[in-house]
């Protein structure tokens, strides 16, 4: 009786097993650059990271191109892809300076104390930068990565 | 002689007294003025607590009327759906009722064959109708009757069928039919454009209904989805977009004016920084969604057919298509009543919450609508916890480019206006820099006003013309009165400054130690409102975790054939 009525149409695919969970659940298989900007940053980029704030850079042009080095490795492509303007984070030299940054436009990196404005690309950092969550932020041309101490990224779109 | 025997004669004693008299007349007269520029000033400060109150009392009303409109246009949304599809909630009610009544056998079969022939006349076009015909037709065992109203009920909508179908052959215990009738439902479903009751098929393989085999073959083939979506030109950027939009619709419109007034009144930061407050307050919000959905029981069964039962009841009553405009209608309305008659608000959460009730959506959009809007997509408790699952990784990236957004937004400086005055803090740290502005401002103001209490040019005018006067009337008595007076009247008026000063400086003072008063409320709401946005802040962590707390061990589920399944580990 019932399997009279029951004679469907047989389905038109079958479904398939062999997906796994890790590629279907977070779809990241997919190798945009947005995914690539969102990866989680290095231990070794970090560290390099923060050893800017020690200040050793600002004269040392060695330490400089290293640090730089260590950039290009961490991000490749996508510094050039998304025009990475530079990097500010906390400055932990202690009153009054606040943040430094390191613009990648002069190769140089500073030390800015509270009220000091910073180089006009990089001032909408500032706010982030200064917040105890994150390590430092990535200033591209029409957004910002705030990247946290764990290396766990954020992106903000805009350039306001 | 004569003219020193005049002078000697005549009584000055009147003009005398007549002048004392003005002098006295002037003290009033001034005193009277002061009166007045008083009561100005507290007409003034009467008038703008009236404006205040009055737009408050204007905003207060427009929200009473548009709360009373929507709490009648439900009523009216809701007259219409019954009025217009009304009919059909007999036929819905009767999908179970024949199915019950099947099972234990008290109504007779012409009485069910005879009801669903009826319901076929009263509700015409209406895919339902002719699937309970097949129904009744084959629990009576009429194989052609069946087929003919089945063949119907998949013209008018083959999608609805075929997973009616599906459930009820599981409810029957016919696997292998209720796989056929899967599958065919699977074949149909194009994972850009679902019909939103797909959201049921979730729900069925979340409360364990359906056999191990058929579970498995549904939820690999929503991971095939998922991959065939994440494939997509965009997918990262609307994945994104969408679950940030489903995480703002947490976002409360609370009010804090009333914990900071003096902010709101001398701030004119504070519009910014109750936004940042709200949403702030989003991670607290969201925090308390995930855990009610991942707290407490995940499901209470009374049984395989009941649950089904609970599902073909859920398939039939709110997935109707040509029900929808007035469903999205009736949604607004209770959002206005939710927000009390707030419709900006309930507005901009009708459009973040939108999507939930589109007829065809992404696979990943049922997701998010199915883990962020159950009351609206119908998804069960389970049904949540499974859409949550999958999306995480996607909540998690969203939550994280949310929070900086969010910690973007707050104001760095708050700027405050007192009497003229401004200036600005960040934490409230430069208070003493703040309070020494602001004294210097009014100190500054106080010389202004003390340096414009000072005889005016008439009065210089008047002094020289009464010398004048007093030199060429010389021995004219009424010149010489006439000078006089007007030589009086300056004195009267240069004493007067005095007085003055005195009041200015009492008038200043009070300024003074009103202004300095609103500043320190200032200050100490800054750092209060600085301390609250960081613990709302902080809340963003709980979220966090969490999310990334959840493992595979939270949807082991419970089926009805004994068996048990861990469907994130499947998935």
């Amino acid at each position: 009786m019932a399997r009279n009525l029951l004679l469907g149409t047989p389905a038109t695919t079958t479904p398939t097993l062999t997906t796994t969970r890790s590629q279907a659940a977070t779809g990241l298989a997919s190798a945009s650059l947005d995914t690539r900007l969102r990866q989680k940053r290095s231990p070794a980029y970090l560290q390099a990271m923060a050893k800017l704030d020690a200040g050793g850079h600002v004269h040392d042009r060695q330490a400089l191109e290293s640090l730089l080095a260590q950039i290009d490795q961490e991000l490749g492509t996508i510094e050039i892809q998304e025009r990475l303007l530079g990097i500010v984070g906390r400055c932990y030299l202690g009153h009054p300076y606040e943040v430094h940054t390191l613009d990648l436009g002069g190769r140089i990196t500073e030390h800015f104390k509270k009220g000091h404005p910073l180089p006009l690309t990089l001032e909408r950092a500032r706010v982030l930068a200064t917040h105890p969550s994150y390590a430092f932020i990535e200033v591209y041309a029409t957004r910002m990565v705030a990247v946290s101490e764990s290396g766990q990224t954020a992106i903000i779109e805009g350039t306001a | 002689m004569s003219t020193q025997r005049i002078i000697h004669m005549a009584d000055l004693s009147a003009i005398n007294s007549s002048l004392r008299t003005l002098g006295r007349d002037l003290d009033s007269l001034n005193a009277q003025v002061d009166a007045v520029q008083h009561d100005v000033g507290a007409t003034r400060s009467e008038l703008a607590r009236l404006e205040k109150a009055f737009m408050d009392f204007v905003a207060a009303d427009v929200k009473a009327k548009e709360l009373s409109l929507a709490e009648t246009r439900q009523v009216k949304i809701r007259q219409e759906l019954e009025t217009r599809f009304g009919h059909y909630g007999e036929v819905r009610r009767q999908t179970t009722g024949i199915l019950q009544a099947a099972d234990i056998s008290l109504v007779r079969q012409d009485t069910i064959r005879a009801a669903s022939e009826n319901l076929m006349l009263a509700a015409p076009g209406y895919w339902l109708a002719p699937a309970l015909v097949a129904l009744a037709a084959w629990l009576n065992d009429h194989k052609d009757l069946a087929e003919r109203a089945l063949a119907e009920a998949i013209r008018r909508d083959d999608e609805k069928t075929s997973l009616l179908f599906a459930l009820v052959s599981r409810r029957a215990g016919r696997l292998a039919a209720s796989q056929q009738w899967m599958d065919r439902y699977l074949g149909m479903q194009n994972p850009v454009e679902l019909d939103r009751q797909t959201v049921v098929l979730i729900d069925a393989i979340a409360a364990g209904v359906f056999g191990v085999e058929t579970a498995l073959t549904c939820v690999a083939r929503t991971s095939d989805w998922i991959e065939e979506l994440s494939q997509r030109a965009g997918f990262i950027e609307s994945q994104r977009s969408q679950w940030i939009d489903a995480l703002r619709s947490k976002t409360p419109h609370g009010d804090d004016s009333a914990r900071y007034p003096h902010l709101q009144q001398y701030s004119p930061t504070w519009p910014a920084l109750q936004a940042s407050l709200n949403a702030t307050a989003t991670h607290g919000a969201v925090a308390q969604h995930f855990q009610a959905v991942f707290s407490g029981e995940v499901r209470a069964t009374a049984g395989l057919a009941a649950d089904v039962d609970a599902l073909l009841t859920k398939l039939v009553s709110h997935f109707d298509v040509e029900e929808l405009p007035l469903r999205r209608d009736e949604e607004l309305c209770r959002l206005i009543i939710e927000e009390n008659g707030d419709r900006a608000a309930a507005t901009s959460r009708f459009q973040l919450q939108d999507p939930a009730l589109e007829h065809r959506i992404s696979f990943t959009q049922l997701l998010t609508n199915a883990a962020m809007h159950p009351e609206t997509s119908h998804a069960s408790r389970a049904t949540q916890r499974f859409a949550t699952a999958q999306s995480r990784a996607w909540i998690l990236e969203a939550h994280h480019d949310l929070t900086a957004s969010i910690r973007l937004a707050v104001p760095t400086q708050v700027q405050l206006h007192l009497d003229g005055w401004e200036g600005s803090t960040t934490d409230g740290g430069n208070q003493a820099d703040l309070e020494a502005a602001l004294g210097q401002h009014i100190d500054g103001r106080l010389a202004e006003a003390l340096a414009s209490v000072k005889l005016g040019i008439h009065h210089w005018l008047v002094m020289g013309l009464g010398i004048l006067l007093m030199l060429l009337a010389l021995g004219n008595i009424v010149g010489m009165v006439i000078a006089a007076v007007m030589l009086l009247w300056v004195y009267m008026a240069y004493r007067n400054l005095d007085k003055q000063r005195t009041k200015v400086r009492a008038d200043f003072a009070a300024l003074r130690e009103q202004s300095q008063q609103a500043l320190k409320a200032c200050v100490a709401e800054v750092v209060e409102v600085r301390r609250d946005l960081a613990a709302r802040d902080a809340q963003s962590a709980s979220v966090t975790a969490l999310l990334e707390s959840i493992t595979p061990d939270q949807f082991t589920l419970g089926g009805h054939d004994n068996t048990r399944r861990i469907l994130a580990a499947t998935a």
